[in-house]
């Protein structure tokens, strides 16, 4: 590394957190590092494709003039499959909430506002070591190599090898993690416009629950970028390798998300599309659970993905907004830090208050009961089933429609599940979702 | 299942691994330390980019077509699997994700 050697801050990982927090410090006029392992900002990102704004605009009110937004979010469906048969709901919304990119443009945007503002980002640079001595973080280590900063911020995304090393959290557990696997499909705009029928510039977001995932916990998400869709599984691991092991699970994760791209209800909306990107991610799934046994330590402030700061409803995962926010709060609170004697301990407990108050901490909370419909299959087995199996019935009637009720009883019955079981689930779990 | 359709599925993802751009180390960042008690079923499933397969009698892991996704890290102990990122910038260059 030819850097200088000292810095007030230094940022490990140019992603949406660190890239938050290194966009506020710098503006503040604090000297700051940004160290990221990729070649270039963002050629380790991947994620589904949707971001909400609102917390976006807290950093950067001037998101949406400049930020590199593929389509706003106008419609979210969501689909229950099994077999060719399908069962959706479609909502159009309101106002401008959410938009599509893709992750990769989208860091390099904010590593741009982040240099703008005076931040050096220095890419190829692999952290291997947070440097502590007496309990104070001093710097970190890549290679022989080590600069030192007066205060670090960890944003080293969902594998925390150096947290690990601090012994400030343990390994991940298969059971509080999932996998997402991904195709990018090119795609005409005018297309994809007509197929989900879009305004210019209008983009979809659809979430799709059922044998898809075999079966298996997770699902699958489909996002019209400007021209191009991106689809992709999200399988929680620990129940993904237990199938494997039972001989459940026999094909290669690849094959599920082919055969959802071939799938006879959702091929259509791309039939001409080429694969242009493969990729897979591994995500959080229980962040509560994640969350470091301190956000903070002397010298030290966790932010992002690392901090476990990923919002999983069941229907939607928001990442990026939270590790902006955790990204603003803990530049916030090592500012207010440097101006009351420094990033001591005792300093930068606010940032921790700070994200105990914030909707960030609310929203894990009241989403932590995810993990009991994650963990068990009846959500993705039987209600799909059933709901599907029950609209069949309804509409495909050659002579007799039956009731509404008794479509559902008959499904229920038909699959050997109790309706009153079906509710009790149903209801202890709607108050968690 | 016919050797034919697995062949065919293996090519598939050999297909799609085509439409990704990587730029290999010399050095592997990923490594099998220890045999025993890995979870072979579930890393030669699970690992999107399918690097794990069994050679003989032994599970081995590829890691050019890695994306550093930490999945086979989470299935393994440090004293199995050797897990660390790509140094200088190498490994998978996403671009469309």
């Amino acid at each position: 590394m030819n850097i200088p050697s000292k810095f007030d801050t230094i940022v490990v990982g140019a992603g949406p957190a660190g890239c938050a927090s290194a966009y506020l410090l710098a503006k503040a006029g604090f000297k700051v590092l940004v160290l990221e392992r990729g070649r270039g900002v963002g050629s380790k990102e991947l994620w589904g494709g949707k971001a909400y704004a609102q917390p976006l605009r807290d950093v950067w009110p001037e998101l949406d003039k400049e930020a590199p937004i593929h389509r706003w979010v106008s419609k979210e469906r969501f689909s229950l499959v099994w077999g060719e048969r399908a069962l959706t709901i479609e909502y159009k919304l309101g106002r401008k909430v959410a938009f599509t990119t893709y992750l990769t443009e989208l860091v390099n945007w904010m590593a741009r506002k982040a240099e703008n503002a005076g931040a050096l980002i220095v890419d190829e640079v692999r952290v291997e070591e947070i440097v502590v001595k007496d309990g104070k973080v001093l710097g970190v280590k890549s290679g022989d190599d080590i600069v030192y900063a007066d205060a670090v911020i960890d944003a080293e995304g969902v594998n925390r090898l150096l947290l690990e090393k601090l012994g400030l959290v343990d390994k991940l557990s298969p059971d509080h993690v999932a996998l997402g696997v991904k195709e990018v499909l090119s795609l005409d705009p005018k297309l994809i416009e007509e197929r989900f029928m879009l305004n210019r510039n209008e983009g979809l977001a659809w979430f799709v629950a059922g044998d898809i995932t075999l079966g298996l916990p997770g699902g699958g998400f489909i996002y019209t970028m400007r021209d191009s869709i991106s689809i992709g599984l999200v399988l929680p691991i620990g129940p993904a390798a237990r199938a494997a092991e039972k001989g459940l699970l026999k094909e290669h994760v690849s094959s599920l998300v082919e055969a959802f791209r071939l799938h006879p209800y959702f091929r259509s909306f791309w039939r001409e599309a080429d694969v242009i990107e493969y990729g897979g991610r591994m995500t959080i799934e229980a962040g509560l659970k994640l969350m470091p046994r301190k956000l903070y330590m002397n010298g030290l402030l966790v932010v992002g993905d690392a901090a476990g700061f990923l919002v999983n409803t069941g229907y939607t995962i928001r990442g990026v907004d939270t590790a902006v926010i955790s990204g603003k709060l803990a530049a916030e609170a090592l500012i207010d830090a440097f101006n009351n004697g420094g990033p001591t301990e005792e300093n930068l407990k606010s940032y921790e208050e700070k994200v105990k108050k914030s909707y960030i901490y609310s929203e894990l909370k009241n989403h932590s009961g995810i993990g009991d419909v994650m963990s068990d299959p009846f959500f993705f087995q039987k209600i799909p089933q059933v709901a599907v199996k029950a609209a069949s019935k309804l509409f495909e009637a050659d002579y007799e429609e039956p009731k509404l009720i008794r479509s559902f009883l008959n499904a229920a019955k038909e699959e050997n599940i109790s309706l009153l079981k079906t509710i009790y689930k149903l209801g202890r779990v709607a108050g968690k979702l | 299942m016919s050797s034919q359709t697995s062949r065919l599925k293996t090519m598939k993802l050999e297909e799609l691994l085509q439409r990704s751009v990587w730029d290999v180390d010399e050095e592997r960042h990923i490594e099998i330390l220890k045999q025993e008690g890995l979870r072979v079923n579930a890393l030669i499933l699970l690992c999107p980019m399918g690097c794990y397969s069994i050679a003989g009698d032994k599970l081995i892991m590829s890691y050019e077509g890695c994306v550093e996704c930490g999945t086979c890290r989470v299935l393994s102990r440090s004293d199995q699997i050797r897990w660390e990122h790509p140094k200088s910038g190498r490994g998978i260059q996403y671009r469309y994700m």
